[in-house]
C-alpha cells in the first residue's frame, strides 16, 4: 500500500528525493556542456570516483571544506583534460576514450583508496536557509540542504541561460554543431572543447565530492554504483537541455528516495528493479519517441558535429 | 541593369583610382613538388572598390584556388598579395576577415541549428541580437527573418545570411563563389541588386563563375583562368556589344580551343543500317520543381558513343543518374533493348569515385563482390572477388598493391580505371559513364579515353562530361544540355564542331541548329546576342 500522505513522510521523501539527485545532477550538466561543445565523454562514472576520493582525501586530511572540493573538482577535471588530449589533440576514438577512463577511475580510486576505506574523515553536513527551510514540505526538500546540492538546483537555470543567452553559450553550441564553420567564423574550436571537457570534468568531481562528503560520507570502493551512467542517460534523455536534466535528475532522485522509504516501511507496491531500472527505460523510452517525427528528431537530436574529431584547417 | 547607370561610372573611372586588392605571381601546387597539379601558375590580378569583378572558369581551371588563396584558407607557394599597396600575408580565414577580406563559399558555413542572429553573433563578435541584426539586414536591403534558425531558412536566406555575416564585419572586398548555383533565376536578379548596391557603397565584389550569359548584366569587368592561368585580365565592358560582351569569345577562351587528339580516335558515326538500338530515351524528364532535366529524347545504337556536355547544373548530372539507375525519373522511359533497365543490362561509373563508386575503406576485392555476383548465397566467394579484382587490375593497368588495397589508398586515376575496369567485366549492353576523367592527370586520361574506346565496340555508350573537348573526341555524336533541355546535337566531324558546342554550353543562340533537336534556348530573351560570328 501507498505510505499514508502525512505531511511530515511528505517532506522527508521530497528531502530525500532532491539529495539523492544532486550527483547525478551535476554530472549530467558537466556532460551536457561538453557534449553541446562536441565531446562525448562516457567516462563520468571514472570522474565522479575520482572527485569522490581526493575530496575525501583533502577533506580528511586538511578538514577544509574549500580544500576538498578544489581537490575534488580538480580531479575530475584531471581526468577530463586526459580524455580532451585524447580526442580533441590525438583524435581518439571518443568513445573509446571516455570508456578507458570510466575504467581508469574505478581501478585507480580502488588501489589509491585502499588505506581510506572505513576511515573517519570531514562531513558537509546540510545548511538550513534561515526562514524559507521552515515552509512545510518544500521547506525542506529545497532549503534544508548541503550546498552541492544548492548548487545542482541552481546550475539549472544557470547553464540554461548561459548556453542560450550569452557569447559563452553561443560559442560552445556552434563548436558543437558545426565545428568547421564555428572555426571560418574564427572561433578556437579546440580550445572551446578542452574548456567544456574540463568543465564538465569539475562538475563531475564536485558531484563524487557530493557522494563521500554529504550523501554517504566516508569512502568505499565504487561508492558512484553507477551514477555516472545514469547521468549519461540523462543526457540523452533531457535532449541536451540543462532544465530538462534538472526535472530528470529530481525525478531520479524520487525513484531513490522512493527506494529508500518503502524498504524502510516494508511497504512496496513496485518491485525495486522497476524502480532501479525506470532511469535506463524511460531514456530508452523518449529516444524511442524522440524518433517517431522528424520535428521531434531536429530539436531533440544530439549536437550535429557531437563526437567528430576537428583539425583546424584540414 | 546596365541601362540603370551612366555608362562607364564604375567600369572606367577618369582618374584610375589604385586598386584596393591585388595579386602579384600567385602560385599554388597541391601534391609533391615534383609531379602533383599546378593549380595557380603566376596569376595576377587586381579588384577594384565600387567594381562587380566576374572571375569565368571551367571547373578544375583553379578559380577556388586563387579565391582561397584571396580569403585566407590557402597560402600561395610564391606571389604576393597588397592590400590597397601594402604586402598582405593571410595565415587565416579570420585574418582575412580582419583585413576586410570575405567569402562566402559555394557551401555554406552556417550553423544549421542556431538562428540567423546567432549564426551573425558568432561571426561579428557580441551576444545574439534579433533586433539588431534584423537591423542590419534591412539596412542593406536584404530580406531575412534573423529569429528562424538556419534549418527552416531556403538557400537564398541562407545566402543572404552568409552576404550579412560580411556586412557585419565590415567587408570591403566580397567574394562569393558559384552564386547562381544554388539560386532559383527569380532570386538571382535580387542577388544581382544587391551586388550592384554594395558595390555601388564602395566595396569590391568578386563573383567566382562558370555561367557566363548570366553575369553579363552586372560584372563591370571580367577574368578569365584557364588551367591555372589567367588567360585575360580585367577586361572592361565594351560598349558595342548588346550584352557589353563578347561571349563566345570569353566563351572559346573558358574552354579552350585546342582539340587534343581529336581526329585519331574519334569515332565515326555508325552504319544506321546494321547497328541494333541499345538505348531508347523518350521523354525522360528529371525530378525536382523545376525538373533538372525535361524532355530529352535520344537512342544510341551499338557501337555507338553519345556525349551528353553541359555545364555543371545543366542537369546532366541528374540524366546521368537517371539512365544509371540511381535515381527515377519524374516522366519519360528510358528502355534498354526494349526492357526496363536495371543493374544487369547497364554498367554506371558515377561522377563520384569515393562514396558512390566504391566504399572508401573496404578492400578493391570487397567493393568488387558488393556490386557484381560473387557471392553465393549468403557466403561471400573471396576466392572470386579477388580474382575479380586482380583481372580488374590488370585489365586496365591499375596501380595498386593488390586486391586487399583499400579504395581510398589508390589515386584518383587508379580508382577511375579499376571502376571502369569492373564495370567493363558485366559486359553489359549499355555503358553510362560520368565525367571519367575529371581531376586525372594527362596520361590516366588517356588511358580511360582508351578504355570507353574498347568498350564502345561491344557496347552502346553514353558519356556525361562537362569537358567538350573530351565529348568530342570520343562521341559519334554530341548533344548539349542547357538548363536541362537538349539545346542542339552536334556532330564532331563537321566545321567548327568545337565553337558550336562552345556557344549551345553557353546557352548561346544556335544559327545552324537542325529541327527535331529540341528548343534552343536563348538566356534571359537577349535578342542579337548570337549575332556574332
Amino acid at each position: 500500500m501507498l505510505p499514508s500522505p502525512d505531511w511530515e513522510s511528505l517532506a522527508l521523501l521530497g528531502q530525500i528525493a532532491v539529495k539523492s539527485s544532486t550527483a547525478v545532477l551535476l554530472a549530467a550538466y558537466g556532460e551536457i556542456v561538453a557534449e553541446r561543445s562536441g565531446v562525448l565523454n562516457l567516462g563520468l562514472e571514472g570522474m565522479l570516483l575520482l572527485g569522490a576520493l581526493a575530496g575525501f582525501a583533502v577533506g580528511a586530511a586538511t578538514g577544509d571544506p574549500a580544500a576538498a572540493l578544489g581537490a575534488a573538482a580538480g580531479a575530475g577535471a584531471l581526468g577530463a583534460l586526459a580524455h580532451g588530449i585524447f580526442v580533441l589533440s590525438l583524435g581518439a576514438e571518443q568513445v573509446l576514450s571516455g570508456l578507458a577512463l570510466s575504467l581508469l577511475g574505478a581501478g585507480l580510486t580502488g588501489v589509491l583508496g585502499r588505506d581510506l576505506l572505513g576511515a573517519p574523515g570531514l562531513v558537509l553536513p546540510s545548511v538550513p536557509l534561515p526562514v524559507l527551510a521552515d515552509v512545510p514540505v518544500l521547506g525542506p526538500a529545497l532549503c534544508n540542504q548541503p550546498v552541492l546540492t544548492y548548487l545542482a538546483l541552481l546550475l539549472g537555470p544557470l547553464l540554461w541561460w548561459a548556453l542560450g543567452r550569452t557569447r559563452w553559450g553561443l560559442l560552445v553550441r556552434a563548436c558543437g554543431e558545426n565545428a568547421s564553420a564555428a572555426y571560418a567564423s574564427g572561433v578556437p574550436v579546440r580550445l572551446v572543447r578542452y574548456g567544456c571537457t574540463c568543465f564538465g570534468g569539475a562538475l563531475a568531481g564536485l558531484g563524487g565530492a557530493f557522494l563521500s562528503l554529504s550523501y554517504t560520507p566516508g569512502w568505499k570502493e565504487g561508492l558512484s554504483a553507477g551514477q555516472g551512467w545514469i547521468a549519461i542517460a540523462m543526457v540523452v534523455f533531457a535532449a541536451w537541455r540543462p532544465l530538462r536534466a534538472l526535472w530528470g535528475g529530481l525525478f531520479f532522485g524520487l525513484l531513490t528516495a522512493l527506494q529508500f522509504t518503502w524498504q524502510a516501511e516494508g511497504a512496496q507496491w513496485l518491485p525495486l528493479w522497476v524502480l532501479r531500472a525506470a532511469p535506463y527505460l524511460l531514456t530508452l523510452l523518449v529516444l524511442a519517441l524522440a524518433q517517431t517525427s522528424a520535428a521531434l528528431r531536429r530539436r531533440s537530436g544530439p549536437p550535429a558535429d557531437l563526437g567528430r574529431f576537428f583539425r583546424p584547417g584540414g | 541593369m546596365s541601362g540603370g547607370r551612366s555608362p562607364g561610372a564604375n567600369a572606367a573611372p577618369m582618374a584610375p583610382a589604385p586598386p584596393v586588392l591585388s595579386c602579384r605571381g600567385l602560385t599554388k601546387r597541391f601534391g609533391g613538388p615534383e609531379g602533383g597539379v599546378l593549380a595557380n601558375d603566376g596569376v595576377d590580378l587586381d579588384l577594384f572598390a565600387g567594381r562587380v569583378h566576374a572571375l569565368l572558369g571551367e571547373n578544375g581551371a583553379g578559380k577556388s584556388t586563387l579565391m582561397s588563396m584571396l580569403s585566407g584558407a590557402f597560402r600561395p607557394d610564391a606571389g604576393a598579395l597588397l592590400l590597397r599597396g601594402e604586402p598582405l600575408v593571410l595565415r587565416s580565414p579570420a585574418a582575412a576577415m580582419r583585413a576586410g577580406i570575405g567569402m562566402v563559399h559555394q557551401r555554406f558555413a552556417l550553423v544549421e541549428a542556431l538562428t540567423g542572429a546567432e549564426n551573425l553573433a558568432l561571426a561579428a563578435g557580441g551576444a545574439p541580437s534579433p533586433r539588431a541584426a534584423a537591423e542590419l539586414a534591412e539596412a542593406f536591403g536584404l530580406l531575412l527573418d534573423p529569429k528562424r534558425r538556419v534549418s527552416e531558412l531556403s538557400m537564398g536566406e541562407r545566402q543572404r545570411l552568409e552576404i550579412l555575416k560580411l556586412l557585419a564585419c565590415d567587408a570591403r572586398i566580397l567574394i562569393l563563389d558559384e552564386p547562381t548555383s544554388v539560386l532559383a533565376p527569380a532570386e538571382i536578379s535580387g542577388l544581382y541588386g544587391t551586388l550592384r548596391r554594395l558595390a555601388d557603397q564602395g566595396r569590391a565584389v568578386v563573383l567566382v563563375t562558370h555561367k557566363l550569359p548570366e553575369i553579363a548584366d552586372v560584372a563591370d569587368e571580367v577574368s578569365v583562368l584557364r588551367r591555372g592561368r589567367m588567360l585575360a585580365r580585367n577586361m572592361p565592358r565594351s560598349q558595342g556589344l548588346p550584352t557589353g560582351w563578347d561571349l563566345a569569345g570569353l566563351s572559346r577562351l573558358m574552354v579552350g580551343r585546342e582539340l587534343p587528339g581529336a581526329s585519331s580516335g574519334r569515332q565515326r558515326r555508325p552504319g544506321a543500317s546494321a547497328r541494333e538500338t541499345v538505348l531508347r530515351v523518350r521523354g525522360l524528364c528529371g525530378q525536382g520543381q523545376p525538373p533538372a532535366f525535361a524532355d530529352v529524347h535520344f537512342e544510341v545504337a551499338r557501337g555507338e558513343v553519345l556525349a551528353v556536355v553541359g555545364v555543371a547544373g545543366n542537369g546532366q548530372e541528374a540524366l546521368a543518374a537517371v539512365l544509371g539507375g540511381t535515381k527515377r525519373p519524374a516522366r519519360g522511359t528510358a528502355t534498354v533493348l526494349g526492357r526496363e533497365a536495371d543493374q544487369a543490362l547497364v554498367a554506371y561509373v558515377p561522377e563520384d569515385r569515393h562514396g558512390t563508386a566504391t566504399v572508401p575503406g573496404m578492400t578493391l576485392a570487397e567493393n568488387l563482390l558488393l556490386s557484381t555476383t560473387g557471392s553465393r548465397g549468403a557466403y561471400l566467394q573471396g576466392g572470386a572477388g579477388s580474382r575479380a579484382a586482380r583481372a580488374a587490375i590488370a585489365a586496365l593497368g591499375v596501380v595498386a598493391s593488390g586486391p586487399q588495397a583499400l579504395a581510398r589508398d589508390l589515386s584518383g586515376g587508379n580508382l577511375q580505371k579499376f571502376i571502369l575496369a569492373r564495370e567493363l567485366s558485366k559486359s553489359a549492353p549499355l555503358l553510362v559513364v560520368e565525367q571519367p576523367t575529371q581531376g586525372l592527370d594527362v596520361l590516366a586520361v588517356s588511358e580511360v579515353h582508351a578504355a570507353i574506346r574498347r568498350a564502345a565496340e561491344e557496347s552502346a555508350v553514353v558519356l556525361v562530361t562537362g569537358d567538350p573537348a573530351e565529348a568530342l573526341a570520343l562521341a559519334g555524336r554530341v548533344a548539349v544540355l542547357f538548363r536541362g533541355r537538349v539545346a542542339g546535337v552536334v556532330d564532331p566531324g563537321e566545321a567548327g564542331a568545337f565553337a558550336r558546342v562552345g556557344r549551345l554550353m553557353a546557352g548561346l543562340s544556335d544559327p545552324a541548329a537542325e529541327g527535331p533537336a529540341g528548343p534552343v534556348g536563348v538566356p534571359g530573351g537577349k535578342p542579337g546576342a548570337g549575332g556574332r560570328p
